[in-house]
């Protein structure tokens, strides 16, 4: 509670409205690391990406994910019902994710629900009201007690509605006065910041526009931050303009493969028919789950991002004549000794496509560790590196 | 974790692999010979529809790809499509999606009477034009602002990251074999 104060007064006496939104960013961290080393001992491992379904899919089971997860201090289940890969894919976390990805991912859903709510219809009526209220700096007091006194008493209620009446008061408590925004932090800093504080810059004008504004600009740059995770290469530009540079690149990029891949498709193959590399593809995909259960049971968000992205690099570094050399080596040699031991197969093709269909499946199902350390294939290798990463 | 990302994107990958292959299976029920960019530009709508589905219609961009692809695609490569979305496409103009309406902002650069050439400016310029840019690469671009449109991009990225992986190891195996079968 007591570090609240300084760094408050510290935001009320700057003047940049930079180093206020830092302080609040800060405290909602060293809240959070608090309520993470408290929690993590007797919780299971916090599924960040539950508070971040509503990034990559509209709004189901957003307030109440979100509200739950910030009231909990984010020790709960994943949702059952929300089945989609896709934020999984680049939103992870585990039992091991770092303090600093904590506490950097919780302030951003934190924040983002001190978006949602604001900008939710109650929130906003409830935000007109105080407003209407409210005359500077006489009604000031009266709200800050106001204030006070609903944020203790909305304390024990684990709701998304207080929270947002509570974002909502706390905003128009803390615009005008000095002090009344100290207690009114203070006051809510007791519960160990459930709630989220969307205040309003001294000196700012305290309409909507601005607080939307504001809070328009924070889920803004929350979501930039998820970008520079997923976008290789992003990390070391700062600044809007660079990083949004290397998407555009990397999504031009990315657009520009496969038209190029497509082309090479059509190219490889005369009649369209990708049967013979299914085969190969479809023996991948369904065994590399369970070979990798026994690794890592945790996983940082940015390797699981570098696994996602480091694909689309790889094209450009093109591996394909290294990868040759290992095919032509080994399938030859050792096709003699799968030739015999070979399943008969139906398709009628060419003998030497079937003795690579089996020498891939004998060779898969003789055991995965050898597998893994033959390499085969360059794509298959590369694929499993990946996995393993 | 490591297994429910990979397993996840295991999972849109093999999707998007099944439906890929469904629609170029049509293609060549269709035509049995097809010149190379016949077969170029059936590989690439059949795996921009299959992408597409595996949002299963939750984005606006994967909505204007199935919607571009209804207006513009005829023959073989209706079907195809249909086929992959197993639902029959609208053929007339995209209708206006629900509240999505896009206001322009007035220009306020002249109202507010600034100094143009501060460096605050400038870099507001920059950025400004650099995410016209960015809106202009998603597909269905004109119905994103600005917060979706990083929300788009992010799951075009994703999504378009899925489509390269998949092709990218399909033609690295097609390639091995081809080589295999020259050598051979």
């Amino acid at each position: 509670m007591n570090t609240g104060l300084p760094e408050m007064l510290h935001c009320l006496n700057s003047s940049t409205s930079e180093n206020c939104e830092m302080s609040v960013l800060e405290r909602q961290r060293s809240r959070l690391k608090q309520q993470q080393q408290q929690l993590s001992q007797n919780h299971p491992p916090i599924p960040y990406f539950n508070g971040n379904d509503h990034l990559a899919y509209s709004g189901f089971h957003v307030d109440q994910a979100l509200s739950d997860l910030v009231l909990n201090g984010g020790a709960m289940k994943p949702d059952p019902g929300v089945e989609h890969h896709d934020f999984r894919r680049f939103m992870n976390s585990g039992s091991a994710t770092t303090d600093f990805q904590m506490s950097s991912a919780l302030p951003r859903t934190v924040s983002y629900t001190a978006a949602a709510s604001v900008n939710s219809a109650p929130g906003k009526e409830s935000c007109k009201k105080r407003k209407a209220d409210r005359s500077p700096k006489i009604a000031a007091e009266e709200k800050k007690m106001k204030g006070c006194a609903e944020e203790e008493s909305k304390i024990t209620e684990q709701n998304s509605n207080s929270k947002s009446t509570t974002t909502t008061i706390s905003t128009s408590a803390n615009k005008n006065s000095k002090g009344a925004s100290a207690n009114g932090k203070k006051a809510s800093d007791a519960p160990k910041a459930d709630y989220i504080h969307v205040r309003a810059r001294r000196g700012q004008a305290t309409d909507s526009h601005s607080l939307a504004e504001r809070v328009r600009r924070e889920k803004i740059s929350e979501r930039m931050k998820y970008l520079q995770d997923l976008v290789p290469g992003c990390n070391k530009v700062t600044g809007k303009a660079g990083m949004l540079d290397e998407i555009i690149n990397y999504v031009q990029s990315l657009q520009r493969q496969v038209e190029f891949l497509s082309m090479k498709l059509a190219a490889i193959n005369p009649r369209l028919d990708f049967d013979i590399e299914s085969y190969i593809l479809k023996e991948m995909f369904p065994a590399c789950p369970p070979a990798m259960e026994p690794d890592h049971s945790h996983l940082q968000f940015n390797t699981s991002v570098e696994e996602v992205s480091g694909s689309g690099l790889e094209m450009v570094v093109d591996p394909m004549d290294a990868t040759l050399r290992r095919t032509i080596s080994a399938p030859i040699t050792a096709q003699q000794s799968f030739l015999n031991s070979s399943s008969l197969n139906q398709i009628q093709q060419v003998t030497w496509e079937d003795e690579l269909r089996n020498l891939y499946s004998m060779e898969y199902q003789q055991g995965r560790s050898t597998f893994i350390s033959q390499q085969i294939t360059g794509f298959l290798e590369a694929n499993h590196v990946k996995l393993e990463m | 974790m490591q297994n429910s990302s990979s397993s996840s994107s295991l999972m849109v990958k093999q999707e998007f692999f099944t439906k890929w292959k469904k629609g170029l299976k049509i293609y060549s029920a269709f035509n049995k010979e097809m010149t190379i960019m016949e077969r170029k530009r059936a590989i690439k709508l059949s795996a921009d529809v299959a992408i597409a589905s595996t949002r299963s219609a939750t984005t606006q961009w994967s909505r204007a790809v199935v919607a571009e692809v209804s207006s513009s695609a005829a023959g073989a490569a209706r079907i195809a499509a249909e086929e992959i979305l197993g639902r029959k496409l609208s053929t007339e103009r995209r209708k206006a999606q629900a509240g999505k309406k896009i206001v322009r902002r007035r220009r306020k650069a002249a109202a507010r009477g600034a100094v143009r050439s501060s460096a605050a400016a400038v870099a507001k310029k920059v950025v400004r034009n650099r995410r016209r840019v960015l809106k202009r690469l998603i597909p269905g671009w004109k119905k994103l602002d600005e917060i979706c449109l990083i929300k788009e991009t992010l799951d075009y990225i994703a999504s378009l990251q899925v489509q390269v992986d998949v092709m990218r190891h399909l033609a690295n195996a097609g390639e091995t074999l081809h080589h295999q079968q020259i050598l051979l």
